[in-house]
């Protein structure tokens, strides 16, 4: 009964005091915004940056997009995110005093490096001779993609996206680096004000869990809708 | 219809077809033998231009079709393509897989598409999986609609590549019975197979290839009753 209460007290104490919860769900709001603003800049990003390095496939000879879009990749992937961050926010873009604008914009450049090769290897997992019969019939290259390439590509491409997203959630946990107070940051302060590390440290733990699984039952959810036409 | 002159195809280093010279005249039912890696296949692939030939010209029509400037998806509207694997779109009913080129080509409206796709689909017993996807179908039956497709854009030449080599045995029959009757409708086709039993009765001139070039070209009879060069009749003893 005494452990209960002692740790009722902590959770009163983490949370629901002062309507502390209130902090927790800002931080949340900028995590999420970061999230999804990265998600939708690195798809855009990530595809334009799949078809650049879509250019060398026919000859198997580079051409200056696809020689771009590999340098592009290569850095990113190969230095660390935080860096990135920090880069982006004193010196590149220190003129810039947004900090969920220049995280945004970071890791969407950063999650397009991943979504590039997702995109360019679902692509590449639809059969050749899918192209080859769409071209036969007088389809340019074009409309091969458009009707019959892509449509199939996206049902290859959505379960490692999804993963990207959800990866995506948990990075941006470094953005207190540029001193942004998103879920990780106010709860790590939180153990500060409470003299009380276990309990909003676990309980952020908890909502990036909960967060990520909805998500998971909803990208299922889509999986299962696109994979019809492959059962009947 | 169709003129090859000295046709070269190479892979990087592989010389796969050296120099190949023919002359496809309308209505004609080529059909093409020949050892694996002799280049037939290529060089049907060579004919709408699947494959960039390295060398040598290809006359459609009286159009020079390896020239730098030619349409090549105007020209290919008037050659059906069939494949060894189908190649079915996996992500369109078999209607659809019937009407999206004439549609998105805009030789047909809409409705238009879907009546002529449903004749054919009756020519060839299928008309009750015209609302299934391709995963549902057997071999058969998805080589039966790939050759629909094919002729939903009315093509001049059809071009058959192995179009029974990935069928189960007990399947070969009513596919090889679909392309009789097309024959037997005046089509120009040209048949990659090893069917030696269509090549008799179906072809007009039987085309034997070997090392990238054609070595021998008859009529069925003398081809297989009375071959000249030796490789063919090595090769006919093998197969027959």
């Amino acid at each position: 009964m005494e452990w209960f209460e002692s740790v009722w007290r902590h959770i009163d104490a983490a949370f629901i005091e002062k309507d502390r919860w209130r902090i927790y769900l800002n931080g949340l709001g900028v995590t999420m915004q970061v999230a999804i603003f990265a998600a939708v800049l690195g798809i855009v990003i990530g595809t334009l940056i799949a078809f650049m390095k879509l250019s060398a496939r026919d000859n198997g000879k580079p051409t200056v997009l696809s020689r771009i879009a590999n340098i592009y990749i290569d850095i990113i992937r190969g230095t660390p995110s935080v860096l990135q961050l920090l880069i982006m926010w004193f010196v590149v873009l220190k003129s810039c005093h947004n900090g969920i604008l220049v995280a945004s914009i970071t890791f969407g450049i950063n999650s397009g490096a991943y979504v590039a090769e997702i995109v360019r290897a679902g692509i590449l997992a639809v059969d050749k001779g899918q192209t080859e019969a769409g071209r036969s019939l007088g389809l340019n290259q074009v409309q091969t993609m458009r009707y019959i390439v892509l449509p199939q590509a996206f049902k290859n491409i959505l379960p490692p996206l999804g993963n990207e997203f959800i990866v995506l959630i948990k990075e941006t946990a470094i953005v207190g680096y540029v001193s942004l107070s998103d879920l990780t940051r106010v709860s790590n302060q939180m153990t500060s004000t409470l003299f009380d590390a276990f309990t909003p440290l676990i309980g952020a733990a908890l909502i990036y869990f909960v967060i990520i699984k909805i998500l998971t039952i909803l990208l299922g959810m889509l999986e299962r809708r696109l994979r019809r036409s492959d059962n009947h | 219809m169709i003129i090859i002159k000295e046709l070269h195809k190479k892979f990087g280093g592989n010389h796969v077809l050296r120099g190949v010279n023919y002359h496809i005249h309308p209505g004609e039912k080529i059909v093409v033998v020949g050892p694996s890696g002799s280049g037939k296949s290529t060089f049907l692939r060579c004919l709408n231009l699947l494959e960039r030939p390295t060398g040598g010209e290809i006359w459609f029509d009286g159009q020079n079709i390896t020239a730098p400037k030619a349409d090549i998806n105007e020209i290919r509207r008037h050659m059906g393509m069939v494949f060894q694997h189908f190649n079915l779109f996996n992500n369109l009913t078999i209607l659809q897989n019937i009407t999206l080129a004439p549609v998105k080509l805009k030789l047909m409206g809409e409705e238009e598409a879907k009546e002529s796709a449903m004749k054919l689909l009756q020519r060839v017993g299928l008309s009750e999986k015209a609302d299934a996807y391709p995963a549902s179908l057997s071999g058969g039956q998805k080589q039966r609609i790939a050759i629909v497709r094919s002729l939903a854009m009315n093509p001049k030449v059809m071009l058959f590549d192995e179009p029974t080599s990935a069928l189960d045995p007990e399947m070969v029959g009513e596919v090889l019975e679909v392309m009789k009757e097309l024959a037997e409708s005046g089509m120009t086709m040209v048949v990659v197979t090893h069917e030696m039993g269509f090549a008799r009765e179906v072809g007009t001139k039987v085309v034997f290839m070997d090392e990238g070039n054609i070595m021998e070209e008859n009529d069925p009879r003398e081809f297989f009753n009375n071959p000249k060069c030796p490789r063919l009749q090595e090769f006919l003893s093998k197969v027959l």
